[in-house]
């Protein structure tokens, strides 16, 4: 059996939400409503990812990530919040939070972003980046789909790379804003579908199966065989 | 009740204390003059009897008591002592009833109480030398303090009369100006008691003396139009913001309701609920925004400030919007030869000069053209994103900024209208201008820094 997802949040509706969206997308799901009771659950082990809500009932759970870090619990945690500043953002990952998500957020986010946090990003030390028929040297810079070389711009470059180390992941917009163009906003047009596009008809060509698919409502998957 | 509260008021304090300072000062100077006349002459009448003595101890018999009859003959006022004591102490020559009780050492000594020469009645302090002369007598020599004692009392008294005037005059200035102060004061304190109970539009009294109440008055001032404009903007906020989050709402609790009632197949079931949906996901975009409007203002200022690249800036945001521009087939252009270097936030003014050209690229209609330009014109950096869209028209410039304000440009897509907001507020924070002038066509956002920014950074780094 797959190792739970455990959500720490004391409101019951939005945790509920929240359990039947992670488990919709395969993740078996332990709640917990109070600081004493997610802390007892995480410290027994076993947890692939915590969500955990910073303020629950009104207070902050940042040391709670800061104790369990202490003792030597890696487990990753997705820090959800309502407090949106930088400054708290920035207080939130220091504290040994991995990925820091601002209410009100879609439910799709917050999956996307677990499965992100529950697979091992691929060892960032790689010089190569293998994914189905796609290979890419991050020394040369040079990317190849089966026999054929793909000629890309640095910022094309930098977006597959992306994809590659996440393969079959599901990527939202949002995520390609932040990690790769280092953007804090929503832009109103469909800028990042149009660098998908572009990507898109630089990778398959002809009658080659399209690698990078939509995800209805959601973003994009870089959709290979393991 | 005017009288309590004008003698609590500080600035009476102040004043007097003030007056007590002066007087005291005043007072010690009297008393230095006073006793610095009196020792003065007693000290100069002394030495000049030291001298006179030793002089005259050395004289023979004859020439002394010849120096000593012409003393008495002189002095007039007879305020003179002379007498020459034998050796066993009885009075050869003088006019002296006895020898006073001082040591024969031919130094000045003063008594408190001696008669004057030819009375019985009168005694007043006076001052004497005795010296002993070879042959053992003694001669003494002396001068009554009368004169010096009636000079005393005059200046003494002149003092006494000029210190209560002196003092009742400061107490007097201080107590004007005590009161004017605590008058501007309660002036003040009326219009803010005015302003709190509604009226935000009295403003405190200003004198134009440009001294500190009138410094902090003009401050205050400024800090009141601040928050009036804050407050004038949250009201049409509130208006604005009820009616962005109440249409979609109301949309896909709309659809909701209708497909529930009708009998409709999962198919149309599926089809309402995500358009639903889609208005709920425009209610989140709004209230994303919103927040992120908050942030910016909350943004702690300067503590993330460094050394930004408005250059560099857009030609990174050109990169990123160029293939959107080229599949909206917009000619999009950039010109920033030089580095245009402000103090600010990088990923903020990032975020600011993205939401304006966003902004253009969806307002301008395919074969048109949007041009980002960063320069340094007349000392000040400004950034300048230009598109060939419909435009701004006059009457809607100021208001376009304005949170969740939006009007129909091109009839293309409605924006939420807070992108403008967003990057006006990330403006503000760095003490930059956002404004919008006519492009012909189209319009023409400038972002423009206050001549400090750039100015403050050219002397750092000189």
């Amino acid at each position: 059996m797959k190792p739970p997802v455990l959500v720490i949040e004391d409101e019951h509706d939005l945790a509920e939400e929240i359990r039947f969206e992670l488990q919709a997308s395969g993740h078996v799901v332990k709640l917990a409503e109070t600081w004493e009771e997610g802390l007892r659950a995480a410290r027994a082990g076993g947890v692939a990812v915590m969500v955990m809500d910073r303020m629950l009932h009104g207070e902050d759970g940042l040391t709670i990530i800061e104790t369990l870090r202490d003792e030597g619990n890696s487990t990753p945690v997705l820090v959800i919040s309502a407090l949106s500043s930088v400054d708290d953002r920035i207080r939130g990952l220091k504290a040994g939070g991995d990925d820091y998500l601002v209410k009100p957020f879609e439910l799709r986010e917050l999956s996307a972003r677990v499965e992100a946090l529950s697979r091992r990003v691929a060892d960032s030390r790689a010089t190569r980046l293998r994914a189905g028929p796609l290979e890419m040297d991050l020394v040369d810079r040079t990317v190849r789909r089966g026999e054929r070389t793909i000629d890309l711009l640095p910022r094309e470059f930098k977006l597959l790379e992306y994809f590659m180390r996440r393969p079959n992941q599901i990527v939202t917009r949002a995520m390609l804003l932040e990690d790769v163009w280092n953007f804090k906003f929503l832009p109103q047009t469909n800028v990042v579908d149009v660098h998908i596009s572009n990507l898109r008809r630089k990778i398959d060509e002809g009658g080659e199966a399209r690698l990078i698919v939509n995800v209805r409502a959601t973003g994009f998957k870089l959709h290979v065989d393991d | 009740m005017w009288m309590i509260e004008f003698l609590r008021a500080r600035a009476f304090r102040i004043a007097i204390a003030f007056a007590l300072a002066i007087a005291m000062a005043t007072s010690a100077v009297f008393a230095l003059i006073y006793l610095k006349v009196s020792t003065a002459d007693v000290e100069r009448i002394g030495a000049l009897l030291v001298d006179e003595a030793a002089k005259g101890a050395g004289d023979s018999d004859d020439r002394l008591r010849r120096a000593l009859d012409l003393r008495i003959t002189r002095d007039l006022r007879r305020l003179d002592y002379v007498a020459l004591f034998d050796a066993k102490g009885g009075l050869a020559f003088g006019n002296v009833p006895a020898m006073p009780a001082i040591p024969v050492d031919g130094r000045a000594h003063g008594v408190p109480e001696f008669p004057l020469p030819g009375s019985n009645e009168q005694a007043d302090p006076a001052i004497f030398v005795a010296r002993q002369r070879p042959d053992g007598s003694v001669l003494l020599l002396g001068r009554s303090l009368l004169e010096v004692y009636a000079l005393r009392e005059t200046v003494f008294r002149a003092l006494a009369i000029a210190l209560p005037p002196t003092v009742l005059l400061i107490l007097a200035i201080g107590a004007i100006f005590a009161s004017r102060a605590s008058r501007r004061l309660a002036r003040i304190r009326k219009t803010i008691a005015d302003i709190m109970n509604g009226d935000l539009g009295a403003r405190l009294p200003e004198t134009g003396e440009a001294d500190d109440i009138d410094k902090v008055a003009h401050a205050v001032n400024l800090m009141l139009d601040e928050i009036n404009r804050l407050l004038d903007q949250l009201k049409s906020v509130g208006d604005n913001i009820a009616h962005d989050l109440r249409s979609p709402l109301a949309v896909a609790r709309a659809k909701i309701e209708r497909s529930l009632k009708q009998e409709s197949t999962i198919e149309d079931l599926r089809a309402a609920m995500a358009d639903a949906l889609d208005h709920l996901d425009r209610a989140g975009v709004t209230i994303a925004a919103l927040l992120r409007i908050s942030a910016v203002e909350n943004e702690p200022r300067e503590k993330s400030f460094g050394e930004v690249d408005l250059s560099a800036i857009c030609a990174s945001v050109f990169e990123f919007y160029e293939p959107l521009a080229q599949a909206n087939s917009i000619e999009l252009t950039l010109q920033a030869p030089k580095p245009t270097l402000v103090r600010g936030d990088k990923d903020l003014m990032r975020e600011a000069i993205s939401n304006l050209v966003d902004n253009a690229i969806k307002f301008t209609p395919a074969g048109g053209k949007v041009r980002i330009e960063a320069a340094t014109a007349d000392g000040r950096p400004v950034v300048r994103v230009s598109d060939t869209g419909r435009g701004v028209p006059p009457q809607e410039r100021e208001k376009i900024f304005r949170r969740f304000y939006q009007f129909e440009r091109d009839g293309r897509g409605s924006g939420h209208g807070l992108g403008l907001s967003i990057a006006e507020t990330i403006a503000k924070l760095h003490g930059f201008t956002l404004t919008v002038e006519d492009n012909n066509p189209g319009a023409r956002f400038e972002l423009r820094g206050a001549d400090k920014a750039s100015l403050a950074l050219e002397t750092a780094r000189s």
